[in-house]
């Protein structure tokens, strides 16, 4: 469970990619996903997403990425699965399996080298409320927590005689219980305590903050968004106009 | 009971938790494991349950191999009680949770009843039996979680941490439960910072740091090693310490205050 999730998950580090403005890979990721979108064929997904995981690459986050396709797999032969039965075309079916996975993998590029301080700011430019802004990035920052108690959570309970590799899917499920409770349980009186602890060190006292970190576009990341501007028309013309419409 | 043979653990990030450790634990022993946070104290724990499995050597319960059988399975013989109570509450009442390990092995129940009964006496819980465990104080938590653990008679029990959140007079009557399972021929381990509630057990005494067992004796021979204490950054018991400042003094340290008293009153005399 813990190895599939941090697909999503920030992983500091020192790249190129990693450096640059945050708005700026929002930027990326997103042209990266209207790509994915307005791809007609298979192969012309397949060419994205090669592009994606060679940024991810180049960030030294193909791993983490890569633990995306492996989990999002599962949810692509669903819909692969749920179009073929409908439609009975298996060129579409495809399509969409493919599309999903070139969205979620340029989703996920954007959040695996993205902290969640830069996220925070990324919001701030998009002038959301502050009160928002500070709900979604705490809890992008507490999903590491969470697993971490969910594991121990576990192990507590396996200590306890709890099975939960064995048995039919219903035993499984409610085996999940003695797990569940304890999480929801800390979750909920931690959130509470968060707050407390936060309203004491005077959150909310004045409507603005001043901020420690203001971001601010160098040229690099001017270059890159203005190439990424670039090459995302480039691709568009070539998927619509040079590349031949090659099916399955 | 428990062996250790030449353990090493690297968890997923790198860090190297347990580093060469040995150790073996015969029945019937009580063995307390100190040293400074990040040490590797509950990693060690974990392997003897099998929660976690040696990436080198062996760990091996009553003959077998950890990596041979499940937790759920070893469980039956090591009950474990972790630091943090708040991860393994979760049922209606104190009473169905110290019944749901019982209920996973299988006892009838009428077992389940007496044991549980005896529990909640023991640790002074019996009014709660019907309330939420989540609605309990810190201590309280603490305590029913050592309940649950006692409650299905493992042979081995290990306490991680059990004296935080506890007053002066739970952690005396947690010392008194202690030496009443070593008299009934328990393996214990007791991992833990609070010197002054191990000193007056008398345990076995390993010093952890950095993943190494680098101390291992009798509690008045590891506790008279200054140096060794430091490093591990392990506070000496300050009956010891008194000990150790006396000009004139019996052979070994003061196990208790009243030993203390009744030596001081003799030297007047
Ligand atoms: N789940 C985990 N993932 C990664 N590192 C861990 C994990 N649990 C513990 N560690 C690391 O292993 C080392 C030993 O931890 P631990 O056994 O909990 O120490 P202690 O109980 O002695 O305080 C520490 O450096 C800790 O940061
Ligand atoms: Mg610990």
């Amino acid at each position: 469970m813990m190895w599939l999730s941090s697909g999503f998950l920030f992983r500091s580090g020192k790249s190129f990619y990693h450096r640059i403005d945050p708005r700026v890979k929002l930027l990326c990721s997103i042209l990266m996903f209207v790509c994915a979108i307005i791809a007609r064929f298979v192969y012309e997904i397949a060419i994205v997403v090669a592009f994606v995981l060679g940024v991810a690459a180049a960030a030294k986050a193909l791993r983490r990425v890569g633990r995306t396709v492996a989990f999002t797999s599962l949810f692509s032969v669903l819909i692969f699965g749920l179009n073929f039965f409908v439609t009975r075309d298996l060129e579409s079916s495809v399509l969409y399996a493919a599309r999903f996975v070139g969205i979620v993998v340029s989703t996920s590029l954007f959040f695996v080298t993205t902290s969640p301080d830069e996220l925070e700011q990324v919001m701030k430019t998009f002038r959301l409320p502050r009160d928002i802004v500070f709900a979604f990035v705490t809890a992008v920052r507490f999903v590491p927590v969470l697993m971490l108690d969910a594991m121990q959570i576990m192990d507590a309970q396996k200590s306890r005689g709890l099975e939960m590799q064995k048995g039919n899917v219903l035993r499984r499920i409610r085996s999940m219980v003695p797990v569940l409770v304890p999480l929801v349980v800390t979750s909920v009186v931690r959130s509470g305590e968060l707050a407390e602890a936060m309203e004491s060190r005077a959150y909310g006292a004045v409507p603005r903050p001043t901020s420690l970190v203001q971001y601010r576009a160098r040229a690099a990341d001017k270059v890159v968004a203005v190439a990424a501007l670039l090459l995302f028309a480039l691709t568009a013309y070539s998927f619509y106009v040079v590349l031949p419409p090659l099916g399955l | 009971m428990i062996e250790f043979e030449g353990v090493s653990f690297v968890h997923p990030t790198g860090v190297k938790a347990l580093d060469g450790v040995t150790l073996k634990v015969g029945g019937g022993e009580t063995v307390a494991v100190v040293g400074e946070n990040g040490a590797g104290k509950t990693t060690l724990v974990k392997h003897v349950t099998g929660l976690l499995k040696p990436s080198k050597g062996r760990v091996l319960v009553d003959g077998v191999a950890t990596t041979a059988t499940t937790t759920a399975e070893l469980s039956r013989k090591v009950g474990v009680a972790f630091q943090n109570p708040d991860h393994q509450l979760f049922s209606e009442s104190v009473e169905a949770e110290m019944a749901f390990a019982l209920r996973n092995f299988g006892f009838s129940e009428e077992l389940v009843e007496r044991r549980v009964a005896w529990g909640l006496e023991l640790f002074g819980l019996t009014e709660y039996r019907a309330s939420s465990p989540l609605v309990l104080s810190g201590g309280e938590k603490k305590r029913l979680t050592l309940a649950c653990i006692l409650a299905w008679d493992p042979q081995v029990v290990i306490l991680d941490e059990p004296t935080v959140g506890q007053d002066a007079l739970q952690k005396e009557r947690l010392a008194e439960t202690i030496r009443m399972l070593t008299s009934t021929g328990k393996t214990i381990l007791v991992v833990s910072h609070d010197i002054e509630f191990l000193w007056p057990i008398q345990p076995r005494v390993v010093v952890m740091k950095s993943g190494k067992v680098v101390g291992d004796g009798r509690a008045a021979e590891v506790m008279a090693q200054k140096g060794l204490l430091e490093s591990a950054r392990v506070a000496q018991p300050q009956l010891v310490s008194f000990h150790g400042a006396l000009r004139s003094r019996p052979t070994s340290p003061f196990v208790d205050p009243a030993e203390a008293r009744r030596w001081i009153a003799g030297e007047r005399r």
